[in-house]
């Protein structure tokens, strides 16, 4: 039985097919990323493995249970997820963002107690922000938000975290950030990670790390190929995916040893213009 | 629970009662103080206080269920606007937003011109203050993709639609004897409160104020907004459901016996979170204490300072706007 299941799921807006007919599984200390254009219902796809929007047809099974037996708190304490934007209203302080990965373990007329705030203060050491938890959370910039989430999300204490986009609209070093710390969450606590992402290098880059890494294809409301990054995101599968030429390149690194890494060359569309 | 906590708790419990105590020496007849804490005593050791009957009505029976009202208003305002403050993620909205005070000023309204007795007054008031907010959830959950900003939209419709049936009721009303009635409810006073009102508008406002206290840092979650309330574990219906029930309950007590008081629900959260930051495990109780401390002390002055008594919805916002302005200077607007 595996840790998180999806079978046969499909999802529509009305007439408008989002996804039909998907499934996969995953475990604990896995990755599982999909990858696929806009608008191809990723974001969807993790809605519904989150709780937040209920499958049209199919189940998602959390150890073997189906979720929509399942009350809000019950899936909290199984899929913790990290949102792709957060709007930020109240200047609460982390601390108090970090809190709230505790809801689901408090009663409805009661408020965090000490070991709530031990959990959420251990929560942001872990994405390397102790330091931070008396600041205004509208006051970090947006690399140091999305470990705020994260960290929100680790407080939870829930085995699967579903990601969407987590590294959207951050600079060279905070996505690297953000890609180490889910690295190390794997490696260290186990977590089973689902991540939504654009970038196919993504898959790739936990692969290079050497973690059981799947990644998805999803395009025209199916998954197109599913499987490991080396064998899944070659050439020909980004061609019909993004419609582009990519190269896929090897290079052995010092310290690092196989690094594997897809570069874009040119859309299709300019290449029959020229 | 730390030292500094149960200090703030304690502080946040005196200070209306202090206030309170204020408002039964001061007034158009001042009476010493030690007086008054003579009646007190005597009062609630149910022993003889040897002082004058007159004195001891106005302070017992006039003075004393008039600050207590005042005070349970003023929380019950200031709390509401706080928790839908949280609710809707909009620092712009007040108690009012789904439409109460609209709904219970035309259920007033409606009163005064069919009965004019005071018991209708309240009937109609609060049960209109909830049919209003009823019907802004009815619009709200019509179209039900973005229920938050429907919600607001809503109360918005709902709220206008009974400004204009209240406009009506004031066009048709008798100009001599009806049309004043209604003006002056509406510009909200407190002067004909008794012991009776405290245990007829009191329950609602006590089950609305104990109901938001219990779901405050709930009110945190829930500001993320409904997607990750849910994720996070919340389930946001039931919730939600819940502190504008609570909410509803809070403000359409209050309007139900001092007529429209603006400005409280709006301002006085904003003037807590000034004080204990954003967290609304402090803005609920500070609002609530903040809120009891204003309207009683509003109350009294209005009922000091001149002969006739000078509207509590004119008086707010005249003292509580230079207030505002002196803590957003002080303060700097932390927390903004």
């Amino acid at each position: 039985m595996s840790l998180l299941e999806v079978c046969n799921a499909s999802y529509d807006y009305g007439p408008k097919k989002v996804f039909a007919d998907i499934g996969f599984q995953i475990n604990k200390g896995e990755i599982f990323c999909i990858v696929g254009p806009n608008g191809c219902g990723k974001t969807t796809l993790l809605d519904c493995v989150g709780g937040l929007h209920k499958l049209k047809q199919g189940t998602v099974l959390l150890n073997g249970q189906n979720m929509t037996r399942l009350k809000p708190p019950d899936v909290a304490r199984q899929i913790a997820y990290v949102p792709q934007g957060h709007t930020k209203t109240f200047p609460y302080t982390v601390l108090d963002i970090v809190l709230m990965g505790r809801t689901a373990r408090i009663d409805l007329f009661s408020s965090p107690s000490d070991e709530d705030v031990d959990s959420a203060e251990q929560a942001l050491k872990l994405v390397g922000l102790a330091a931070f938890k008396d600041r205004p959370y509208t006051q970090l910039s947006g690399g140091e938000s999305q470990l705020v989430m994260i960290a929100r999300a680790l407080a939870q204490e829930a085995p699967v975290m579903v990601m969407d986009e987590p590294t959207a609209h951050l600079d060279f070093k905070h996505e690297l950030e953000v890609l180490e710390t889910v690295v190390q969450l794997v490696k260290e606590q186990g977590l089973a990670v689902i991540m939504a992402t654009h970038f196919p290098n993504h898959a790739f880059y936990f692969e290079n790390n050497r973690l059981p890494t799947a990644v998805a294809l999803m395009a025209d409301a199916a998954f197109l190929a599913v499987g490991a990054p080396n064998d899944v995101l070659n050439e020909e599968n980004l061609r019909t995916l993004y419609k582009i030429d990519t190269r896929v390149l090897t290079h052995q690194i010092a310290d690092f040893g196989e690094i594997r890494q897809v570069i874009a060359l040119r859309t299709l569309e300019n290449k029959k213009r020229e | 629970m730390s030292k500094v906590k149960i200090k703030t708790g304690m502080l946040l419990i005196i200070l209306p009662l202090i206030v309170i105590f204020i408002a039964l020496f001061m007034g158009r007849y001042p009476l010493p103080i030690p007086l008054v804490a003579e009646i007190l005593w005597a009062k609630l050791t149910l022993g003889a206080s040897g002082v004058p009957l007159k004195y001891e009505t106005i302070v017992w029976d006039i003075r004393l269920p008039r600050a207590i009202l005042g005070a349970l208003v003023g929380a019950s305002l200031a709390v509401s606007g706080a928790a839908f403050q949280g609710l809707f993620r909009n620092p712009l909205v007040s108690s009012g937003i789904l439409g109460v005070s609209a709904g219970s000023g035309f259920g007033a309204a409606l009163a005064i011109v069919l009965f004019n007795s005071t018991a209708h007054i309240y009937l109609f008031a609060f049960c209109f203050g909830g049919i209003a907010v009823l019907l802004s959830i009815m619009v709200g959950s019509i179209y039900n993709t973005t229920p938050t900003i429907m919600l607001v939209l809503g109360g918005v419709i709902i709220s206008s639609v009974f400004s204009a049936l209240l406009s009506f009721l004031k066009y048709v009303a008798d100009p001599y004897n009806q049309l004043p009635t209604i003006v002056f409810w509406l510009m909200g006073s407190m002067a004909s409160v008794r012991y009776q009102d405290i245990t007829i508008a009191g329950l609602p406002m006590v089950i609305g104020l104990a109901g938001l206290f219990a779901v405050r840092w709930r009110l945190n979650v829930l500001s993320m907004g409904d997607k990750e309330a849910l994720s996070l574990g919340i389930n946001t219906k039931l919730n939600k459901g819940l502190i504008i029930f609570c909410a509803t309950l809070a403000t359409a007590g209050a309007v139900c016996v001092s007529g429209i008081i603006g400005w409280v629900g709006l301002i006085i959260p904003h003037i807590a979170r000034m004080l204990v930051g954003n967290d609304n495990r402090l803005v609920i109780p500070t609002s609530m204490s903040l809120g009891a401390c204003f309207l009683t002390f509003v109350d009294t002055l209005g009922r000091t300072i001149t002969g006739s008594e000078i509207p509590l919805g004119i008086l707010t916002a005249l003292v509580g706007g230079p207030f505002f302005v002196y803590l957003l200077k002080k303060t700097k607007g932390k927390g903004w």
